[in-house]
């Protein structure tokens, strides 16, 4: 039973890989992608990593496969154009893709029964969120940090190229407002008729 | 083994990491007016660090965080001349960072982030850590190459770095998975016990695919010359220095340490990158009119070089590219300082046209960098020919007459361009008038070029027993 | 007092520090200062060395007896290929650094007031003294090596010498021909060390485990340390006929016995070593078949010729003959070989000076011819007649050139004869000197007179070669003697023909000339005249010692001869006959040249005018420079476009480096255009290389 489900599973992903690149829609591709990325949790279910399927799917599908949607939503990048030179390359992309799943294949026909890896979802535990919490902060404490700042240098990062101080915007501030009096704000002019102020 | 000792043990870059966050705090809160007292501590953090490491060059085999992080002398020298050279680079490029407007506090942050990743990635002793190093560094230098966001060929350098970069990176990290799956382990100490086999080494393949590219070796190298050719000078200045040094450390740290047992393997497919990179990069740099990218199929050959050290194999190799490298760095460190110094009303030059005169208007920044591409060219008595003589003994020691010949020939072909260059200084007229050039940078150069020469050449058998020792430790 | 050894070592080093001063620092001490300074080193150099000489001439001779050496610094030590800067003090150098230092001292005293209005007096000073330093390294040597570098440094000193006026075209070709004519005469020297070297090898079993040479073997050759380029070593290995195993050898032969192949001869080795060697003396001594470039190295100043081409650098050739005495004591072919082309080039550089007109190329062919005696001296084994003749020579034919120097000096640089005449009694000195000179060249004294010593200097040496060349029982001995008397008769010839063309008669020069014609200043003179104390004292006051009773004291163990050898003994029981010869000789050439010159002066004009066969054989100097030029230099020449033509332009350098800059140049574009900036272009590049290698490893795997 497992194994059907695996391959029915196996067979959409590969089947939405390849319509993300095909699709001429670039919002039909994005959905596509969506799909990839269920079925994929789907197969990490599988295996028994169901911490690792919630996540794929409340972080890709929910926050960056959304995001994707509105970029191209935003930008209507238009892919026809993109796709224009396509023909030229498609021969020599073909080979070079063929020569690839090639080696791949002798890779994987190399892989015998006596394989080193063994699979254990949750080792020393008893769910798999209490296995990856549990190693997080201790074994592999560097890793995480060092991810963390991976993270922080990636926004770093997006804040310099994309923020811009700009000297005519008018912005709150909240200081000022606040410690505003009423002398400052209003002044009583006695005025004359005929003579301005 | 507790969080102190891990943080002892790794002490360089945990320092670096502990004064980067607060720094960028600084930042965030002081805003635009932190630009001087960030790029200080950054400056004293780097030069800090180098300190640290060298304390880790002097203590043998170092571990942290459960054998995740290792700290041989190898990789403490090679950490050495990263954190040092950063350091330099961030020093000197003050003034002309307010030339291009881009003096910005995130500058130093980033600069500092990437030799964390530098030293992290050099100091991994396991895939995992080696891949967060990678991209630790990787991702600083694609917003530094775009940093001047507003020059359309710095933010075309950012993307193409950035776009080619993640297609590196997805091999190194399907190379490093297939490793994993064949050998059951990420650790250098376990894959370096497995058995070969065909999954093994195809991700060896690719991984060596991974390093390559960021040491950008040829045919890897496809991003360099449009990268140099459009960040801007002072970032490139950083690029071809401290990550470069460090790429080729990792490279050579990676195949020795953790691929040690398959040396027939890798061998010959590293003395392929180090011909292609060494011809590709003499003859590519024939051609160029503009000096940062001449430099770049320049750095391109002399990568290819240091490979030889490596496709040479540890015994005889690894103290030859360090020495070759750190012997390069200084001597490309005091040439792109050199470029910085010349300025037409705060615009950097670019074309080798427009070094013509040099000599006359700036004897002392010609002087110097004539000294520096003479040892960048490997001519003695620069220091740079003792770093060829060093890598070509290893190859001759190690059979490999063919690729020392390619080298050589390289080295010949390379003249050709080297000269060009020493020619517009020296001997042509000058038809414009250049701006005063700051003082730091005239220092930098001088210096670098005294490093080379004659400094680096008398020291160069203490450098030679350094690295030595650094290998056999 | 200061030692021996320290006297030795200021005598040589003086001038080359004084060189150094005057060389690079002429700016600041300008000309005068360069002067003082040279002159003032050269001279007390020339002091020190005379004290040397009188102390070793009328000293104790037991200790001059033997040799000794000073080692200053250690220079090559490559297994037995040992050679040190060394300063060997013998008989042999101290005789050689007296004459060296003293005509040194003299020509710098003359220069002072020849080269008055030279620009450059600093760097001919400079030169003089470097000159000076290179001789003495040269002979001070205790080894081939160091022998050599003296050896090619007064060829370099020659050459700058020589051009030293080179703005003038015909002193740098005079200069180049100089420097190359040697080069083959340096090669030949080359060769010698490098066969002494083969030859000279420590046989295996003489050897311990480590290669060193065993101390049994040391201890039979009388040395501390087996070196082949030493004198020591190789010398006594020759003289002992030592076991010796050349290179390329298996076993060990007694070194006489040991037989090389070279050109594709089957030859004694010493033979050839001696001939090698000798090929080097010819050139530097410009012998015969290498002697044209003397002649035309009179291009140089007047004082250049009279210290370098006349009185050492010229005999220096007679000097490694002399040094090398117990080589060529045990050869044949070599020692006959030496006195034919010596007894040939005395004889027939008499012939051309008949017919010189230029008065300073009369006496350097009188130079040639004068070597031509040493040599033939030293080929029959009269090694002490050879140095005797070269020791005198020096002072009277330096004494010439410094008087002609006079001469032309005083006539407004006129150096044609035929322009002359007459100038005795506007140069009374210059005459008396130029007398003196020509007495002490033809060897005027008194002959077959049994212990009466009187006749200029060069009526010893002379009569002493002469002498020997009758008595000796070699089978070209008789060959010498006949040339050797026939060139006296010639020497004297045109010897006085230059006194009577020059200072006798109607004068012939531009009346201005003649009217402004002068004697040289004192400081000119007093060189002259110290010069003459020697060319009329240094023969008979030296006789005694250097060839005569005390000779074997005296030389010691600088020059050897061997037990057969006893030619010097043997000239006092030859006929009187033969002692008179060279007197009749002088007296003959005298008569004829007061006849053809002095009573009939218009003959000989008329016979150089008919352009007879004879005068221009003898005034185009037999040719020699005509048949070189077509033979060597045209050949040369050719061969020479052939190969920079064809060979170097077409072929190296359009296949080789010009077809590779330009494949590089074209090459490099493609692959600047490889880089066409698209990106998936890149990214394909990337993975295609993935595909590559990745092929290239399962391949590997699989297969």
């Amino acid at each position: 039973m497992p194994l059907i489900a695996f391959y029915i599973l196996g067979a959409i992903v590969a089947l939405s890989a390849v319509l993300v690149v095909a699709a001429r829609n670039p919002v039909h591709s994005v959905l596509w992608l969506i799909c990839a990325f269920f079925t994929s949790a789907g197969l990490l279910v599988l295996i028994g990593a169901e911490f690792l399927a919630m996540l794929l799917v409340v972080v890709y599908v929910g926050a960056v496969a959304v995001l994707f949607l509105f970029v191209v939503m935003m930008l209507d990048v238009d892919f026809v154009e993109l796709k224009q030179g396509f023909q030229n390359y498609v021969v020599s992309g073909a080979a070079i893709a063929l020569i690839l799943f090639a080696e791949i294949g002798v890779i994987a026909a190399s892989i015998g029964p006596g394989s080193n890896a063994t699979m254990d979802p949750s080792p020393g535990a008893d769910t798999n969120a209490e296995a990856i919490g549990a190693v997080l902060y201790t074994d592999y404490l560097l890793l995480f940090q060092l991810a963390g700042l991976i993270l922080l240098i990636a926004m770093i990062g997006a804040i310099v190229l994309t923020l811009r101080g700009r000297p005519r915007a008018k912005r709150q501030n909240i200081a000022e407002q606040t410690g505003r009096k009423r002398k400052d704000a209003v002044e009583l002019r006695d005025v004359r008729p005929g003579e301005g102020v | 083994m507790n969080l102190i000792t891990d943080l002892q043990n790794s002490a360089p870059e945990a320092a670096l990491a502990i004064i980067g966050l607060a720094a960028v705090l600084i930042g965030a809160i002081v805003g635009e007016g932190s630009r001087l007292l960030i790029r200080t501590i950054a400056v004293a953090a780097l030069a800090g660090a180098a300190v640290l490491a060298a304390q880790q060059y002097g203590s043998g085999r170092l571990e942290a965080f459960g054998a995740l992080y290792v700290a041989t002398p190898f990789v403490a020298f090679a950490k050495i001349g990263l954190y040092a050279l950063a350091a330099i680079s961030l020093l000197v490029s003050g003034k002309s960072l307010k030339e291009a407007a881009v003096d910005r506090y995130e500058y130093p942050l980033l600069i500092l982030f990437a030799a964390l990743g530098g030293g992290v990635m050099l100091s991994a002793n396991s895939l995992m850590t080696l891949y967060l190093g990678v991209e630790t560094l990787s991702l600083p230098s694609y917003v530094l190459a775009a940093f001047r966001r507003d020059h359309v060929r710095s933010a075309e350098a950012g993307l193409k770095y950035f776009v080619l970069g993640a297609l590196a990176s997805g091999l190194l990290l399907y190379g490093c998975s297939l490793v994993y799956g064949f050998t059951g382990s990420a650790s250098y100490d376990v894959i370096a016990e497995a058995d070969l086999s065909i999954g093994l080494t195809f991700g060896m393949v690719l991984i060596i695919i991974g390093l390559a590219f960021k040491a950008s070796a040829a045919p890897l190298h496809v991003w360099t010359p449009d990268v140099y050719a459009g960040a801007p000078t002072p970032v490139v200045t950083f690029f071809a220095t401290a990550p470069k040094l460090a790429a080729v450390a990792v490279f050579a740290n990676v195949m020795f340490s953790a691929f040690n047992g398959h040396e027939t393997d890798w061998s010959p497919i590293i003395a392929i990158i180090a011909a292609l990179s060494m011809i590709i990069g003499s003859l590519g740099a024939l051609t160029q009119s503009s000096l940062k990218r001449l430099l770049a199929y320049s750095s391109i050959a002399n990568v290819g070089f240091a490979l030889i050290g490596l496709a040479a194999g540890v015994e005889v190799g690894a103290s030859a590219i360090l020495v070759y490298m750190a012997i390069y760095v200084v001597g490309t460190l005091g040439l792109f300082v050199g470029l910085l110094t010349i300025r037409k009303d705060g615009e950097p030059l670019d074309t080798i046209d427009d070094l013509n005169g040099l000599a006359k208007a700036k004897p002392l920044v010609a002087f110097g960098m004539t000294v520096l591409i003479f040892s960048v060219a490997g001519i003695p008595p620069a220091a740079g020919f003792w770093g060829k003589l060093a890598v070509f003994q290893a190859g001759l020691e190690a059979d490999l007459l063919w690729l020392v010949l390619v080298g050589v020939v390289a080295s010949v072909i390379s003249l050709g361009y080297y000269l060009r260059v020493v020619w517009a200084m020296m001997v042509k007229p000058s038809d414009s008038t250049l701006d005063r050039s700051d003082w730091v940078e005239v220092a930098a150069v001088v210096g670098a070029s005294v490093a080379v020469f004659p400094v680096l050449t008398i020291t160069i058998q203490s450098l030679l027993d350094a690295a030595a020792s650094a290998t056999l430790g | 007092m200061i030692s021996q050894e320290a006297i030795a070592l200021i005598i040589v080093f003086a001038p080359a520090i004084a060189a150094a001063i005057a060389g690079l620092g002429q700016r600041v001490l300008g000309d005068r200062g360069a002067m003082a300074v040279t002159t003032a080193v050269v001279v007390t150099a020339a002091l020190l060395a005379a004290y040397q000489f009188l102390a070793h001439v009328f000293g104790d001779h037991e200790g001059g007896a033997h040799g000794h050496t000073v080692v200053i610094a250690n220079w090559l030590s490559v297994g037995n290929f040992i050679a040190d800067w060394a300063v060997r003090i013998d008989t042999l150098s101290v005789v050689m650094m007296f004459v060296v230092t003293s005509v040194s001292a003299l020509v710098h005293i003359y220069s002072i007031s020849y080269m008055e209005h030279d620009p450059h007096r600093a760097r001919f000073f400079a030169y003089l003294s470097l000159f000076t330093f290179a001789m003495l390294m040269l002979v001070t040597a205790d080894n081939f090596i160091q022998m050599f570098f003296g050896w090619e440094g007064v060829g370099l000193a020659s050459y700058l010498l020589i051009g030293f006026w080179y703005k003038k075209p015909s002193a740098n070709s005079a200069a180049i021909k100089a420097f190359v004519v040697n080069r083959v005469g340096d090669f030949g020297f080359a060769l010698g060390i490098m066969a002494i070297v083969l030859v000279v090898q420590a046989p295996a079993e003489m050897l311990d485990g480590a290669g060193a040479v065993s101390a049994a073997y040391l201890q039979q050759l009388g040395v501390a340390e087996f070196s082949s380029l030493r004198f020591e070593t190789a010398f006594a290995v020759i003289e002992q006929n030592a076991l010796v195993q050349p290179v390329g050898f298996s076993g060990a032969l007694p070194i006489q016995d040991v037989a090389l192949d070279f050109l594709g001869l089957h030859v004694d080795a010493l033979e050839l070593i001696g001939v090698l060697l000798f090929i080097g003396a010819m050139g530097k001594s410009a012998q015969f078949i290498l002697h044209t470039w003397l002649p035309d190295a009179m291009e140089g100043p007047t004082p250049v010729s009279a210290l370098i081409h006349a009185a050492t650098m010229v005999t220096a050739g007679v000097f490694l003959v002399c040094r090398a005495s117990y080589l060529y004591e045990h050869t044949v072919f070599a020692a006959n070989m030496i006195t034919i082309i010596g007894a040939i080039t005395c004889f027939f550089a008499a012939t051309v000076g008949l017919a010189q007109n230029d008065i300073k190329r009369v006496v350097a062919y009188s130079t040639c011819s004068q070597l031509g005696y040493m040599f033939f001296a030293a080929g029959i084994g009269a090694y002490q007649a050879a140095m005797f003749h070269l020791f005198t020579h020096a002072f009277f034919k330096a004494l010439l050139f410094l008087s002609a120097g006079a001469v032309i000096h005083g006539l407004h640089d006129e150096q044609d004869m035929r322009k002359m005449g007459g100038l005795r009694r506007k140069m009374p000195i210059a005459w008396a000197m130029m007398l003196i000179g020509t007495l002490a060249l033809t060897g005027v004294g008194i002959p077959a007179v049994e212990g009466l010593h009187i006749g200029f200097a060069g009526f010893f040496s002379k009569d002493a070669i002469i002498e020997s060349a009758y008595a000796s029982p070699d089978q070209f001995g008789p060959m010498a003697f006949w040339l050797g008397v026939g060139a006296a008769l010639l020497t004297s010839f045109y010897s006085w023909r230059l006194m009577i063309m020059t200072f006798h008669g109607p004068t012939r020069a531009k009346q201005e000339y003649y009217d402004h014609a002068h004697d040289a200043p004192w400081i000119m003179t007093i060189p002259l005249a110290l010069l003459a104390v020697g060319a009329v004292f240094a023969g008979g006051v030296f006789y005694d010692a250097f060839v005569e009773h005390y000779q074997a004291e005296f030389w010691g163990d600088a020059i050897y001869t061997a037990s057969e050898n006893h030619v010097l003994h043997d000239r006092h029981y030859v006929p009187t006959w033969v002692l008179i010869a060279p007197a009749a000789a002088w007296i003959t050439g005298l008569v004829l040249a007061i006849i053809f010159y002095g009573l009939l002066p218009r003959i000989p004009p008329a016979i150089g005018e008919s352009g007879g066969p004879l005068h221009s054989f003898l005034s185009r100097k037999w040719y020699f420079d005509e048949i070189y030029n077509f033979v060597f230099v045209r050949g040369a020449a050719l061969l020479g476009d052939l190969f920079w033509k064809v060979g170097d332009k077409t072929l190296i350098d359009g296949g080789g480096p010009n077809a590779a800059a330009a494949i590089s140049k074209a090459t490099g574009s493609g692959v600047s255009r490889l880089h066409t900036g698209y990106l998936f272009h890149y990214a394909l590049v990337i993975l295609l290389t993935v595909v590559a290698f990745g092929a290239v490893v399962i391949w590997s795997m699989v297969s």
